[in-house]
């Protein structure tokens, strides 16, 4: 594309009709001498620059992107500018996660009088750029598929027996159903002894079939929204309790409609480490689970295991064992751990580690598999559009068709992106990849940002407004890029 | 013509390139376009029935399935065959931009057509509501150019508004025909508007077709098919001689892509033209 | 029936090895916690542990016939000196297949290209894509050592060891595996193999396939099953209840060996860009979304529905009693919630009499429950 052949850039800038596109203009027609790798893309406000934009340019192999708006407090749409700050910011912090050298990608603020300021930032942009060369393109850089399976050390006692409330928590549901609630939603075995699936308990036969235990692992807040408008109960593990109170916050449940059901929880299975210790295979032909012991029958044999070899990577740092909203709440709650020094997934601790360009390596490895089914998706609690997906749409085409690793993660990014701030950490996406694509890793990314910049953990208030929905005047935590 | 690596005798997928001839403004969201294979040897080779649909396509936006809706005459005579398509997507949208001179890419003929050789002898009865029009043109011209084979052929035609009332150039062809009994209804009273008013099914109660050697084709947007598929009923009509043609969202159009199924039949394949009967036996979902 | 041959690990890479000189090889290769077919070199193969290419497969294999995207044609079009509005547009298509040999399938993997042929090959129109792969691909499929747990190839009239759609089946024995041709293009495969006969092997082998038989779950009985699911049809209530913890997330149908729906998508534009098909899941709302926002399976009710039915009567229906699927379990052991395609065929067909209609499918035979049923079936070339 580069018509100099290497002595251009690839640098797309998009720029604030109102003040930084009036500051090139400003520059231009004062005939100050500027760099012209930069190619500008008008936008009405920095407010318009979805991070979207940004990774799309970086993923399809722009060497820099550029992003210039109104100073802070003079938004012509009076707090635009303020929104993209936050969003940026946190796009600033995300990039090196899938391997995009953060310094590839600025934010900053130009007014319309400033000429030569947008002459000085844009130079220094350009000649940042150049230092760091032409990005690495993603078909040139070794796929790899390496990643050590170390197990988090749980911060907390796990363990699998039975609950002694259980009965307590049945008899709760029976009365609330009794009471003119349409059902609840719960978990009973599934297809074997280590599987356990929904159920919408409507009797009091069905009630009797819920079980609580190791293998309730799916995360029922993403029914919910299915029920809006009608009076249905949930049981919540403390996970799945944030991911309820998240939409209840964004307002796409309400409060009044759903009554939630809790016990303490004491950790849930990853079933594929279980499997794992089994025979390639094996018929599970029973279990029993008593303190931290699981002890699987197949075959006539017997394989015993604790919680702490086959839990889910989510449970071993899991502060909120107990539903943080609920109605009714069977039993002594869990005892609640302090926050953990290291509560990355083994997936990021592992990225941490890595270059930048082993990073990218990485998911190259890890999306090659990848078969685009989307069901990280479907399992997201918090993917409320549903049927009206943006990756779906071909006007804006987000994503193409082809099934290269390009596009099947900028799905990943999508889904992230829209997860910032808003994301529980409910690990439902990962868990339910066929392919065990450690998917969660992105959004964890953004969620110790956020944490670090904003203080703030989806889920824990029904009142709370996701960072990315709001924002301050004077943000103390986000300083200032200045490139002039 | 285009290379074919696969080895086989013919791409079901690759389409041909035409050049749209003719484009005809029908009423505001219809337009009528008219194309020719570049290829003279594919189009001397291209024949069609009435019924019969094709995949027109914009290049770069995409396909969308239309019924070939001139008689199988028209390409000897006129040296063209015609797709009517109404502007609601993407795809739709791209072809109304498109303007005598463009190329498109053309994937005909698909699917089953009207069985019109069992229907010598008797008389047809031809039920369109609005863009359903499309279909039952093609039949229609088809019948009326062998009319003596024929008992008497009626049409009722019936849309929104007189303006949405495509192949105006028609009409007056149509109304002054010989062979052919036509009915025109609108939905709504309009200023000068010389001809019925009404809803379709109540027209044709109106109109009391007698169901004797007479075979019903009817076509149009689903809670048209409904009401009317009712009168015929209610007229005596079997649902053995009540035809229609069906559409459903389709891709590849040789029934494997999985959409357009009813059942064990594909639209694409084993239809789009059903009887009430046939359809009465497959799942109900429409 | 033609003979046995035997090799040892080392011997059957060294021939994979050999193979990838002429061949685009295609084997199980661990990749995380997850198993995919992928393309390997010879070197890989030679150096490869015989054991690592032996895994099943997370994804089923029908990647290796038919791609997740691939390009069906490729347009580009060139302006016209004096009006440049006019187009000249030429269509390409890509190279034919290459020669490939896809080593690894379990039976129920190979039997899923059969359940494949019938609508991408034996149609008016045939897919010539599908064809030219399917032609060019040789088949090498090892016999199951055991049953997993979520297997049911039983219910579908098929068996750990049956050889439908392989070119050349191998059983695991001591000391290295027993291979046998099953088509003339496996025998051709296996010449200048150098493998060592192995008639004694016979006996070993027949014992393999008869113990990993045993250990699957018995089968319900699914005579007349087509009929009885056409007729679970209008039970809306039946089919809301069992799909009620359903995600519509259509890993199930990526997954499956024999889900056969694509879309067609167009990329780029007319002056450079490719019409792609690509897989597509009938689990997602959008797939019959139509323009006028009209939806004939709006509800996920009435997607699971198609799906249960497709497999289990409307393909039988249509390609005499044959059942679409091939029993792998892959929709069980990955479904997000648990959901169970056994569980949903034998609740289908519980109570429900197979009667008059569809008149076809039960006039139809049952033929692979025959062929699964008779061991002397196995081994016998079967036509594509």
């Amino acid at each position: 594309m580069s018509v100099l052949k290497g002595k251009e850039l690839r640098i797309v800038g998009f720029l604030c009709n109102w003040c930084s596109y009036g500051g090139a203009d400003t520059a231009g027609t004062a005939r100050a001498t500027q760099p012209t790798d930069l190619r500008i893309i008008r936008v009405p406000c920095s407010g318009r620059v979805n991070p979207l934009f940004v990774l799309k340019a970086l993923m399809n192999g722009a060497d820099g992107v550029l992003v210039s708006g109104c100073h802070p407090r003079d938004c012509h749409y009076s707090a635009g500018n303020f929104y993209a700050r936050r969003r940026l910011e946190l796009l600033k912090e995300f990039l090196p996660v899938i391997g995009i050298d953060p310094r590839r990608f600025e934010y900053t603020w130009v007014s319309a009088s400033e000429g030569p300021r947008w002459k000085s930032v844009v130079t220094n942009f350009t000649a940042r750029v150049h230092e760091l060369g032409p990005a690495p393109k993603w078909e040139d850089v070794p796929a790899r598929y390496d990643m050590p399976e170390d197990l988090v050390n749980p911060i907390r006692p796990l363990g699998c027996g039975a609950h002694p409330s259980l009965p307590e928590l049945k008899e709760a549901i029976k009365a609330a159903l009794a009471d003119g609630l349409e059902g609840v939603l719960g978990w009973k075995q599934g297809f074997d002894a280590i599987h356990a699936e929904p159920v919408f308990m409507t009797t009091p036969e069905e009630v009797d079939s819920l079980i609580w235990g190791p293998f309730n692992v799916q995360n029922l807040a993403v029914q919910l929204p299915l029920y809006k408008g009608r009076k249905i109960g949930v049981v919540v593990k403390g996970c799945d309790s944030k991911g309820v109170v998240e939409l209840m916050a964004e307002e796409l449940i309400s409060r009044d409609d759903v009554k939630i059901f809790g016990m303490g929880c004491n950790g849930t299975v990853n079933v594929s480490r279980i499997l794992a210790k089994l025979p390639e295979g094996a018929r599970i032909d029973g279990c029993t689970c008593k303190g931290s012991k699981i002890t699987v029958l197949s075959g006539g044999e017997s394989y015993e295991m604790t919680m702490n070899e086959v839990a889910q990577d989510k449970c071993r740092i899991c502060t909120k064992p107990n539903a943080v909203l609920s109605d009714v709440f069977c039993g002594t709650p869990t005892t609640e751990p302090e926050e953990p020094e290291d509560g990355r997934s083994p997936a990021l601790r592992f990225l941490d580690s890595l270059s930048l360009e082993e990073r990218m390596g990485f998911w190259k490895g890890q999306m090659e598999r990848c078969i685009a089914c989307h069901a990280c998706r479907g399992a997201c609690p918090m993917c409320v559009c549903r049927d009206h997906c943006v990756s779906d749409s071909r006007n804006p085409e987000w994503v193409t068709q082809e099934d290269t690793v390009q596009q099947k993660l900028f799905f990943q990014l999508i889904h992230a992106q829209h997860l910032a701030g808003r994301c529980t950490g409910c690990y439902e996406c990962e868990r339910a990849c066929p392919m065990d694509i450690p998917v969660f890793a992105l959004k964890q990314q953004f969620g110790r940002t956020i944490k670090k910049i904003f203080s703030y953990g989806a889920g824990l208030d029904p009142k709370g407004t996701p960072p990315l929905l709001t924002y301050k005047v004077d943000e103390p935590t986000i300083k200032e890029h200045d490139l002039a | 013509m285009s290379e074919n690596n696969c080895g086989c005798s013919k791409n079901p997928y690759l389409p041909e390139v035409a050049t749209v001839l003719d484009v005809i403004t029908e009423s505001p969201t219809i337009k009528s376009f008219r194309v020719r294979f570049d290829n003279e040897e594919a189009w001397q080779n291209f024949s069609h029935e009435p019924g019969q649909v094709g995949q027109l396509s914009v290049f770069g936006v995409g396909e969308s399935t239309f019924v070939i809706n001139t008689p199988p005459s028209s390409k000897a005579e006129n040296g063209y065959i015609q797709f009517s398509v109404m502007r609601a997507g993407e795809v739709t949208t791209a072809i109304h931009k498109l303007r005598p001179g463009d190329k498109v890419g053309v994937r005909a003929p698909l699917g089953n057509f009207f069985p019109y050789e069992q229907w010598k002898g008797k008389s047809v009865f031809f039920v369109g509501g609005g863009i359903g029009m499309a279909p039952i043109r093609t039949i229609m011209l088809h019948l009326m150019e062998h009319a003596g084979d024929y008992g008497q052929l009626s049409l009722l035609y019936g849309s929104k508004s007189p303006e949405d009332m495509a192949y105006k150039a028609d009409l007056p062809g149509w109304l002054d025909s010989k062979v052919l009994k036509t009915t025109l209804t609108i939905d709504r009273e309009a200023p000068n508007w010389p001809h019925r008013v009404g809803l379709i099914p109540n027209v044709l109660k109106e109109l009391n077709p007698s169901p004797d050697d007479c075979i019903a084709v009817l076509c149009g947007p689903p809670i048209m098919i409904k009401f009317t598929l009712a009168a015929f009923r209610e007229l005596g009509f079997k649902d053995e001689n009540i035809v229609t043609t069906l559409e459903r969202r389709m891709k590849c159009g040789i029934g494997i892509c999985g959409r357009c199924n009813l059942g064990s039949k594909y639209v694409c394949l084993d239809g789009p033209v059903f009887t009430q009967a046939q359809l009465n036996d497959l799942p109900p979902e429409m | 029936m033609s003979s046995l041959l035997f090799a040892t690990p080392k011997e059957l890479t060294g021939w994979l090895a050999k193979l990838a000189a002429g061949h685009r090889v295609l084997a199980p290769r661990q990749e995380g916690p997850a198993v995919v077919f992928r393309p390997q070199t010879a070197e890989q193969l030679a150096a490869a542990d015989a054991e690592a290419l032996l895994k099943r497969s997370t994804s089923s294999p029908k990647q290796a016939m038919l791609p997740q995207s691939e390009t069906l044609v490729q347009f580009t079009s060139v302006k016209d000196a004096e009006d440049p509005s006019k187009l000249t547009t030429t269509l390409t298509v890509p190279e034919a297949a290459e020669p490939t040999v896809l080593f690894g399938c379990r039976p129920c993997d190979a039997r899923g290209f059969v359940v494949l042929d019938r609508p991408y090959l034996e149609g008016p129109l045939k897919d010539p894509y599908y064809g030219a792969r399917r032609e060019a691909t040789v088949i090498v499929t090892q016999a199951c050592p055991k049953a997993f747990s979520t297997c049911f190839c039983n219910w579908v009239g098929s068996n750990p060891a049956d050889s439908e759609g392989s070119d050349i089946l191998f059983t695991v024995v001591d000391g290295g595996y027993a291979l046998e041709a099953v088509t003339e293009k496996g025998a051709a495969l296996l010449e200048g193999a150098g493998f060592a006969p192995a008639d004694d092997k016979r006996q070993a082998v027949e014992e393999a396939h008869t113990a990993a038989a045993q250990g699957l779950a018995p089968s319900p009985d699914l005579a007349g099953a087509p009929a009885k699911i056409a007729r679970r049809f209008t039970d809306e209530a039946f089919w809301t209840k069992e799909t009620v913890k359903c995600l519509s997330c259509g890993a199930c149908t990526y997954l499956c060996p024999t889900c056969q729906c694509f879309t067609i998508t167009d990329e780029g534009s007319q002056l450079n860009g490719r019409r792609l098909r690509s897989w597509d899941s009938c689990m997602t709302p959008l797939f019959t979304l139509e323009t006028s926002g009209h939806n004939s399976r709006a509800a996920k009710s009435a997607r699971m529905r198609n799906r249960v039915s497709h497999k289990f009567s409307f393909y039988p229906e249509r390609y005499s009693g044959y059942f679409s699927c091939v029993g792998c379990g892959r929709c069980v052991v990955s479904c997000p919630v648990s959901l169970d395609i056994r569980h949903m065929v034998t609740a289908a067909i519980e109570g429900i009499e197979a009667e008059a209609k569809p008149a076809a499918t039960e006039a139809a035979p049952q033929p692979e429950a025959e062929a699964g049923k008779d061991k002397n079936a196995k081994g016998k070339p079967k036509k594509r």
